[in-house]
């Protein structure tokens, strides 16, 4: 559905993607990450054709997006730098994306009423907020009611109750079976929504798995505490689990605590804690990202 | 094409600055044919000549104003960021950079017709107080030459600004060419002693299309020499426009 292969970007003497291939399955969402700078945004527009690539190529529904025909009827997109004309009113701005589109003209004030933006329709664009501009951005994104969507940082700028709106959205489109690549800078922002995470940094692809492989990187370790701790860690290491003692009847052990019970219980090992210490998935995020140097904390 | 060509003029009226431009012209169709009738003596109104440089006169502030709105209605695009989402819908910059210069005709003979009804009014009304004759044929023909110039401006105008895609650079850059450099090459050819050169250059050539009287080129020299500064702007358009990233 969406191909990128072995795509390069550079400006000048800067790398901004460096040989990033992946790619997003039909009907699914796919979280796209990494922090700042990253080359998320000059994927994503390498991707909708605005950014000419150095190498490698890109293409979304099997042909390059300057191929498409009738492109806003296949691809919607949002990017994250806003592109509508601030002395036209909103509602114009969509009916300019329609006619340009081969859109009926009927789908405008559909999806103004989607993003809850009917009422200010009207108003001229440079008075809008910053929220009002991204659901703009997103009615624009759906006003050819697109199978794939490209949507970049769409949470930026959105204040809670925003961001908790775009979340049950996004929600919704996915549920309709569309194809959606998401960028975020924030792991916790799209791990309610998204299926697989694609994380890059400084250009290059760091993972790319299904959500419930990161989260399962979040599970992280188990401590548990018994009198007989010197058996239990016989019984860990006997099951293949990384596991140590820790001093005064305590063991780490490098297994979801349910795992770690359930052994124990099968033993008869009497147990005096059992606690799980979970990284949030920002730390995961931090870690898969982060510089060797940033991870020690140094 | 068509839709997308639908597209442009939509988003030229949905605008208030294109509205600005109209009223602009239609002030300036005025005051110049107002000006040519009352500053002309009565005996020079039976002049043939007369009623065609009503006209031509009427249509250079139309013809800067078209070239001005043609540059306009493409460095907009990049000024306001809004070529991301035109370039959405029109993935192929070739097809987009020749629907610009369609849109930049269009805006041409949109200011022509704004000036020519002004124009035909005032004179009409002006010139039946004095009691001049109207001679229809003269004032067809310079409409017919003032027409080809304002749209072929147009069309300049919006292959400049696909050229150089910087809005202040666009439109400065044209208004010292033709109210500076231009009349500095003007000059300087003549110093050479090569004045007849300078009747090619890019504002010569335009203005050589809605005065002939000038003594430049003639109206069918002028437009050719127009039409070859358009497809040299016109190349340097296709050639920034589908080079350049869009971020």
């Amino acid at each position: 559905m969406i191909e990128v292969e072995r795509l390069t970007k550079r400006f000048g003497s800067t790398l901004a993607v460096d040989d990033l291939s992946f790619s997003v399955a039909p009907g699914t969402i796919t979280g796209f990450l990494g922090p700042n700078g990253a080359g998320k945004s000059t994927t994503m527009r390498a991707i909708l054709g605005l950014v000419l690539p150095t190498s490698g190529s890109t293409t979304v529904l099997g042909r390059q997006y300057r191929e498409l025909e009738m492109p806003l009827l296949r691809v919607g997109a949002l990017l994250e730098t806003f592109d509508a004309h601030p002395g036209r009113s909103g509602r114009n701005h969509l009916r300019v994306l329609a006619v340009a589109g081969g859109i009926p003209r009927s789908r405008v004030d559909e999806v103004l009423a989607l993003v809850d933006l009917g009422a200010a329709g009207r108003r001229r664009v440079k008075g809008y907020s910053l929220g009002m501009r991204q659901r703009l951005g997103l009615a624009a994104a759906l006003l050819g009611d697109p199978e794939v969507l490209v949507l970049d940082e769409p949470a930026n700028g959105l204040d809670p109750q925003g961001i908790r709106w775009l979340r049950d959205f996004l929600r919704s489109l996915a549920s309709e079976g569309r194809t959606i690549l998401i960028s975020s800078h924030v792991l916790a922002e799209v791990a309610q929504t998204v299926d697989d995470v694609v994380i890059i940094h400084r250009g290059k692809l760091v993972r790319h798995a299904a959500i419930a492989e990161v989260d399962a990187l979040a599970a992280g370790s188990t401590t548990v505490r018994s009198p007989d701790a010197d058996r239990l860690l016989e019984l860990l290491v006997s099951a293949g689990l990384d596991a140590r003692s820790v001093g005064e009847g305590r063991l780490e052990v490098m297994a979801p605590s349910e795992q770690v019970g359930e052994i124990a219980a099968s033993a008869g090992v009497v147990l005096h804690e059992l606690s799980a210490t979970r990284a949030t998935l920002e730390e995961v995020f931090l870690e898969l990202t982060g510089e060797p140097g940033e991870r020690g904390g140094a | 094409m068509t839709r997308v060509f639908a597209a442009e003029l939509l988003k030229l009226r949905t605008l208030r600055s294109t509205w600005g431009f109209a009223l602009v012209a239609l002030l300036l169709a005025g005051l110049a044919t107002a000006g040519h009738i009352g500053g002309t003596q009565a005996q020079d109104r039976l002049d043939p000549e007369f009623q065609f440089q009503i006209v031509l006169d009427a249509a250079f502030p139309a013809a800067v104003l078209s070239l001005l709105l043609g540059m306009i209605l493409v460095t907009n695009e990049f000024r306001h960021g809004t070529i991301a989402r035109t370039l959405l819908a029109t993935p192929r910059r070739d097809r987009l950079v020749a629907i610009k210069l369609l849109a930049g005709a269009a805006t041409g003979a949109g200011l022509m017709i704004v000036t020519l009804v002004v124009t035909a009014s005032t004179a009409v009304v002006w010139l039946g107080i004095l009691d001049v004759p109207l001679k229809l044929g003269e004032g067809t023909e310079a409409a017919s030459r003032a027409f080809v110039g304002v749209v072929l401006a147009g069309i300049l105008g919006a292959a400049i600004g696909g050229a150089v895609h910087s809005q202040v650079g666009a439109l400065v850059g044209a208004l010292v060419w033709i109210f500076v450099a231009e009349p500095l090459c003007w000059a300087l050819l003549g110093l050479l002693d090569v004045g007849g050169a300078a009747e090619y250059l890019p504002a010569a050539s335009l203005g050589g299309i809605v005065d002939s009287g000038g003594g430049g080129l003639p109206f069918a020299g002028s437009v050719a020499m127009a039409l070859a500064w358009t497809a040299v702007a016109t190349v340097l358009a296709l050639f920034r426009t589908s080079r350049r990233d869009i971020t």
